[in-house]
């Protein structure tokens, strides 16, 4: 079964310095990578950073990308978060975010007040199904696994503010890995 | 360590949650493991859904046009820059005056940054000096205290033969059990010794220790003495020199000051 709706990569073109594919790269792929930065540093300035250097080590790196090590948006995914993580441990945000929760809240409402139309049917025909996979883990799973990605979090960490042992945490992650691994055989 | 254990390390370095002895032997083994480097691609594109469940935020207009400015792309089409590639110096003029500016951005960036981080260095150096100026008033007020109260008693000490222009003055606060004590012309104490001040009590045989301090060159000190004996058991005092940090009892009888109640 293959649930893919991407578009061809537009990676190798801008590998070759086509700033046409850059920018529909970018208009393509934007929206996420706030997102995902805006969740892991709950602040707007800060995310807008590293979404700038994100694109430019995309500009720069176009040409290592593989296709058929994994999908594009996903190799975005990876350039974005892992900047989003170094930031938010070099700026010790993390004390900041539970003060900025409210913030973060309001920063999702603004969008759903602006994204409207084709936007909006374009991006709910991948996130239903996305969502979807991530629907089926059990919540002690998601939620382990959302502080370790979203927030940088270490096994002993998690266990620490969930108040779990960690062999406890580990097993968690393992299995929601797992799932989510079989799920996203379908978007490839 | 079979696949199955090297692909659980897998799912959690996906996320970045493997402890630093997984992701070694993880990384290690990779190297020589087609099938768990395959699960190790497939653990990566896995945790993207957790991005990719988000709900999308288009950035503000302008970091788009910095995007662009930055990687030289702006409103340029394919065409375009081929046609700038073909003018060479006018790429590289463009070139210059962006990295200048961008550099110049970025020096004032990291500035700022560097002078942040200063600027909270010296906030925990005030704070800190702050804390110890406060206690040193706290310290000094008590001492004016002890020398100004009403019922305080002086109890003069006299230098003895290895110090006989030494003396010292013990300024005794009865109701709060506590002294202020100024030493003069006492030699500086070896950096292995400590001077040591004892009470005679009256009611028990042994000297008991009062507290220990050190004298500098110019030969004056100043202590302050707390949880002292009630003022009718001090039958005396006396200060030897003794091991660096003080002793449990005398250690000789080589006075330095001596002084009765």
């Amino acid at each position: 079964m293959s649930m893919s709706v991407e578009a061809p990569s537009l990676l190798p073109a801008v590998a070759r310095g086509d700033t046409a594919a850059f920018e529909e790269l970018y208009d393509r792929h934007s929206g996420i990578l706030y997102a995902l930065l805006l969740r892991i540093l709950s602040s707007g300035e800060d995310a807008q950073e590293v979404l700038q250097e994100t694109f430019a080590k995309a500009w720069s790196s176009a040409s290592k990308f593989d296709a058929s090590r994994g999908s594009e948006v996903a190799w975005l995914i990876s350039i974005a978060r892992s900047r989003g993580i170094d930031r938010l441990r070099s700026r010790k945000v993390r004390l900041d975010r539970e003060n900025d929760a409210g913030r973060e809240i309001s920063i999702r409402s603004s969008f759903v007040e602006r994204t409207t139309g084709a936007d909006r049917a374009i991006v709910s025909q991948q996130q239903t199904a996305v969502r979807g996979a991530l629907g089926d883990l059990p919540d002690a799973q998601r939620i382990a696994l959302e502080l370790a990605y979203f927030e940088g979090l270490s096994q002993s960490e998690i266990a620490q503010r969930l108040s779990e042992p960690l062999g406890t945490i580990k097993t968690r992650m393992q299995l929601g890995m797992k799932k989510l691994r079989e799920r996203s055989r379908a978007f490839r | 360590m079979t696949h199955e254990e090297y692909e659980a390390i897998a799912a959690l370095d996906a996320i970045g949650a493997a402890s630093a002895d997984e992701e070694n032997a993880l990384r290690a083994h990779l190297e020589s493991c087609d099938q768990c480097r395959k699960a190790r691609r497939e653990f990566e594109e896995a945790a993207t859904l957790l991005a990719r469940s988000l709900e999308p935020v288009p950035p503000p207009a302008d970091v788009r046009d910095r995007v662009m400015a930055a990687t030289g792309a702006g409103e340029t089409t394919l065409r375009e820059h081929y046609r700038f590639a073909v003018r060479p110096w006018w790429l590289a003029t463009a070139a210059t005056v962006f990295l200048a500016l961008w550099g110049w951005r970025e020096l004032g960036i990291r500035a700022a940054r560097e002078k942040v981080v200063s600027q909270d260095a010296e906030i925990r150096r005030l704070s800190e000096e702050n804390a110890r100026l406060n206690d040193r008033t706290r310290k000094l007020s008590s001492e004016i205290s002890s020398l100004a109260s009403r019922d305080t008693r002086m109890i003069s000490l006299a230098g003895q033969r290895v110090s006989p222009g030494a003396s010292a003055k013990f300024f005794l606060e009865p109701s709060r059990r506590r002294a202020v004590v100024f030493f003069y012309n006492l030699p500086a104490n070896p950096g292995d010794k400590s001077y040591q001040l004892w009470i005679i009590r009256a009611d028990q045989p042994k000297p008991q220790s009062a507290g220990v301090f050190d004298v500098p060159n110019g030969g004056n000190a100043t202590i302050s003495v707390e949880n002292l004996p009630v003022a009718t058991e001090i039958k005396a005092l006396a200060v030897t020199l003794e091991p660096r940090g003080g002793v449990a009892r005398p250690t000789n009888t080589n006075f330095y000051l001596t002084g009765k109640s």
